[in-house]
C-alpha cells in the first residue's frame, strides 16, 4: 500500500476518534455501565474466595488482577464500535462507503482502532483508580514482560475486530443485528475467558476454547500480564494470535465479497 | 468510445412470498418461497462525455437501481456495463475514484463532524492535491453559498444546506461523471435554482458528464437536453427533450384579447373540427375586463397565423399569447400510460 493510500485510513481513524468524542456522554455512560459490571464481578469473586487461598491455581490477588485486565481488554472495542459496523449494513449507508475508493474492511479497522485509542485511554484512568483500592496486583515487572503484554494486547484488538467484523457482515443476510450481537457476545465472553478463566473449565471445554480464536482476545493478554507464562510460551501465544488474525482477516474478505453480491438497497 | 455504455442490463431482486397472517409467517419459517422481481429488465444506454441526461420515470421504475449499478454498488444480474472503460462492480475502487454521486435521500457527509472537516476527509480519501482542493472548495463555497454552514456538523444542517454540502462533496475530486439521484427533492425554489446553476456551471466549465434522476420537471427543462424515460424496468423513450415535445405536445392554445366581443365566435372555426374555441365576454361589472377568445389547435394541422388571421378578420385583436403544454403534462401522461409506448419509441429513434 502506498503512503498516500495509507493516509486515507489514518484520516478515517482520526475522524472516528472525533466522532467518538461527539458522543462523549453516551460513550462515558456506556463505559461506566461496564465498570459497574466489573464491580459486581469483583464482589462475586471476593465471596467465592472467602476462606480459600486459591482456586484452580489462581490466588485472590491474581484473580483481582485478572478482573482488571479483562475489563481493560474488553472495554477496547466496545459495543459502540461494533454497532457502528452493523448499523451501516442495517440502515443501508454501506452504500455510501461503496461509493468511495476505500476498502470496506480496512476502513472499518481504521475507524475501530481510532475509537480504541480513546476507549483505552479512559479505561487506563479507571483501572488506575481501581488498582489503588485493590492492592497487591501482580503485573509483569520486567521490560520484556511489559512488551509482550503490550503486543498481545494490540493483537487481541485485531482478533476481536475480525470476529466482530464478520458477525456484523452476517447482518447482510439477517437484516437485524440484535440476535447476532447477543450470540456473538455470549460466545466470545465464554470462550475468550472473559467470564471465568479458561483453566476453570472442564478439560474438554478448555481444549475446545484453546483451539478457537476467541482465547486470543482475553486469555492470552491476561495470562501474559499475570506472568503465568514463560517468555517462550508468551511469544508462542502471540504467534497463535497472529495466525488467527491472518486467517480471520482473509475469511472476512471472502465473506465481504459474498455479502456485496447480497446487497439489496431499496428505494426507487 | 462512449463514457457510459450499458447493454442488456438487468437486475433481479428476490422477494419473499408469504401467505397472509400468522399461519403464513410460520409456514415461511420452514419453506421459503421467493418470487423474482425484475427491477431493471434489459436496459441499453449509451452516454457520451459531457452530456447531461435526465433519467425519469415513476416510483419503482428502476431508476435508482440503474444508477446504483452504474456506480458499482449493486452487482447486475445480467448484461454488461462499461463506465469510462471500467466494469464498475468489478473495479469498484478505480471506478469510485472517477465518479461522484449524490443520493438525495442519503448523505455522504459524516454526521457528527463539521462539513469543512468532512470535506477534508474526502480530500484524503480521494487523494485530491492540496491546490486543487483549495480551488474547488473556495469555488464551491461561493457558488453554493456554503460559507455560513461550513463549520456546522451535518446533523445540524437544514435539508437545503445538506444537499449543497453533499453536492460539493461529490464534485470535490473533479469526477468525470456525476450521478445525481433526486438532487432537488424537498428543496425550496431558491435552493433548487442554486443547485441547478451549479450543475450547469460544472458541466459547462469542466465538461463533467451528468446523469440525473428526478421527479422535478423543472430540473429536466433547465438542465437536460436529453431525456430517458424508464417504466417498469424498461426504457420507453430515449431522445431529445424537444422531440418528445414535438411528438406529444402538438397542442397549442392561442389566447386573444379583443376590443369588442365577436358575435358567433364559436362558429368561427366550424369547418375545422379539431379546433376548440372558448370565448368569454369579460365580466362587465368589473369594468376593466376585456372580452377574450381562447383557441386550442394542433400545430401540425394548422398554423398559428391561420388562426389569428381568421380571428382578425372578425374583430380587432388587442393582444395575444400562445401556450404550449409543459413537459410536466407530457411526462404525467406517460406515467399514467396514456401515451402509446410504440409511438414513443418511434419518436426516440429519430435521435441520431
Amino acid at each position: 500500500m502506498s503512503v498516500a493510500s495509507f493516509k486515507k485510513y489514518i484520516t478515517l481513524a482520526l475522524c472516528s476518534m472525533q466522532n467518538t468524542l461527539a458522543y462523549r456522554l453516551s460513550f462515558i455512560l456506556n463505559f461506566l455501565a461496564s465498570f459497574i459490571g466489573l464491580i459486581a464481578m469483583y464482589c462475586l469473586w471476593q465471596a467465592v474466595y472467602t476462606g480459600r487461598d486459591q482456586l484452580s491455581g489462581f490466588t485472590w490477588e491474581q484473580m483481582q488482577a485478572y478482573l482488571l485486565v479483562t475489563f481493560f481488554v474488553n472495554s477496547m472495542l466496545s459495543y459502540y464500535s461494533e454497532s457502528s459496523i452493523s448499523g451501516k449494513i442495517i440502515d443501508g449507508s454501506v452504500m455510501m462507503d461503496l461509493l468511495r475508493p476505500i476498502q470496506f474492511q480496512k476502513a472499518r479497522l481504521a475507524e475501530t482502532l481510532g475509537s480504541c485509542v480513546l476507549e483505552g485511554l479512559l479505561s487506563c484512568i479507571l483501572i488506575g483508580t481501581a488498582a489503588v483500592f485493590t492492592l497487591g496486583i501482580s503485573l509483569p515487572q520486567d521490560g520484556v514482560g511489559m512488551l509482550q503484554f503490550g503486543i498481545s494486547m494490540l493483537s487481541s484488538i485485531f482478533v476481536k475486530f475480525c470476529i466482530v467484523y464478520m458477525s456484523a457482515l452476517l447482518c447482510f443476510w439477517t437484516t437485524s443485528s440484535f440476535g447476532i450481537y447477543w450470540a456473538r457476545t455470549s460466545i466470545t465472553n465464554l470462550l475468550s475467558g472473559a467470564l471465568v478463566p479458561l483453566t476453570f473449565f472442564p478439560g474438554w471445554l478448555e481444549s475446545l476454547a484453546m483451539a478457537l480464536p476467541f482465547q486470543g482476545i482475553v486469555n492470552t493478554p491476561v495470562r501474559i500480564a499475570l506472568g503465568m507464562t514463560g517468555r517462550a510460551e508468551a511469544w508462542q501465544m502471540i504467534g497463535v494470535q497472529w495466525i488467527w488474525i491472518i486467517l480471520l482477516w482473509l475469511l472476512g474478505r471472502w465473506l465481504w465479497s459474498r455479502a456485496v453480491r447480497q446487497i439489496t438497497i431499496h428505494g426507487g | 468510445m462512449s463514457i457510459i455504455e450499458a447493454r442488456g442490463l438487468k437486475k433481479v431482486f428476490k422477494q419473499a412470498v408469504k401467505d397472509p397472517g400468522l399461519g403464513g409467517a410460520i409456514k415461511h419459517l420452514f419453506t421459503q418461497q421467493y418470487r423474482e422481481k425484475y427491477a431493471v429488465e434489459g436496459i441499453d444506454l449509451t452516454i457520451e462525455e459531457g452530456e447531461t441526461v435526465a433519467y425519469v420515470g415513476p416510483n419503482g421504475a428502476g431508476k435508482s437501481t440503474t444508477i446504483k449499478m452504474l456506480c458499482g454498488v449493486l452487482v447486475p444480474s445480467g448484461g454488461e456495463i462499461l463506465v469510462d472503460g471500467r466494469v464498475p462492480h468489478k473495479q469498484r475502487m478505480e471506478n469510485a475514484q472517477h465518479i461522484g454521486a449524490v443520493f438525495g435521500q442519503r448523505t455522504q457527509l459524516w454526521w457528527d463532524i463539521p462539513v469543512r472537516e468532512s470535506l477534508t476527509l474526502l480530500r484524503d480519501i480521494y487523494q485530491v492535491p492540496p491546490a486543487a482542493f483549495k480551488k474547488n472548495l473556495d469555488g464551491f463555497t461561493e457558488l453554493l453559498g456554503m460559507e455560513s454552514f461550513l463549520h456546522l456538523s451535518a446533523r445540524k444542517l437544514s435539508l437545503g444546506q445538506r444537499m449543497r454540502a453533499d453536492l460539493a462533496a461529490a464534485l470535490l475530486h473533479d469526477p468525470k461523471i456525476v450521478y445525481l439521484d433526486e438532487p432537488t427533492i424537498g428543496l425550496d425554489v431558491a435552493v433548487k435554482h442554486r443547485i441547478r446553476d451549479f450543475i450547469k456551471e460544472m458541466n459547462r466549465e469542466k465538461g463533467t458528464t451528468m446523469m440525473l434522476t428526478t421527479h422535478d420537471l423543472g430540473d429536466i427543462e433547465n438542465l437536460c437536453e436529453r431525456l430517458v424515460i424508464i417504466d417498469q424496468g424498461r426504457i420507453i423513450y430515449d431522445g431529445k427533450l424537444q422531440k418528445v415535445k414535438d411528438a406529444f405536445a402538438r397542442e397549442r392554445t392561442i389566447h386573444t384579447q379583443l376590443s369588442a366581443p365577436i358575435v358567433g365566435a364559436e362558429e368561427l372555426f366550424a369547418d375545422m373540427p379539431e379546433v376548440a374555441v372558448e370565448s368569454s365576454a369579460g365580466d362587465e361589472k368589473e369594468g376593466d375586463s376585456v372580452p377574450s377568445l381562447s383557441i386550442k389547435f394542433d400545430r401540425f394541422r394548422c398554423t398559428a397565423s391561420e388562426i389569428v388571421k381568421r380571428v382578425m378578420n372578425h374583430g380587432e385583436v388587442v393582444d395575444f399569447r400562445i401556450d404550449e403544454p409543459s413537459i410536466e403534462e407530457i411526462i404525467t401522461r406517460v406515467y399514467e400510460g396514456q401515451l402509446d409506448s410504440a409511438a414513443l419509441s418511434e419518436a426516440g429513434k429519430g435521435r441520431e
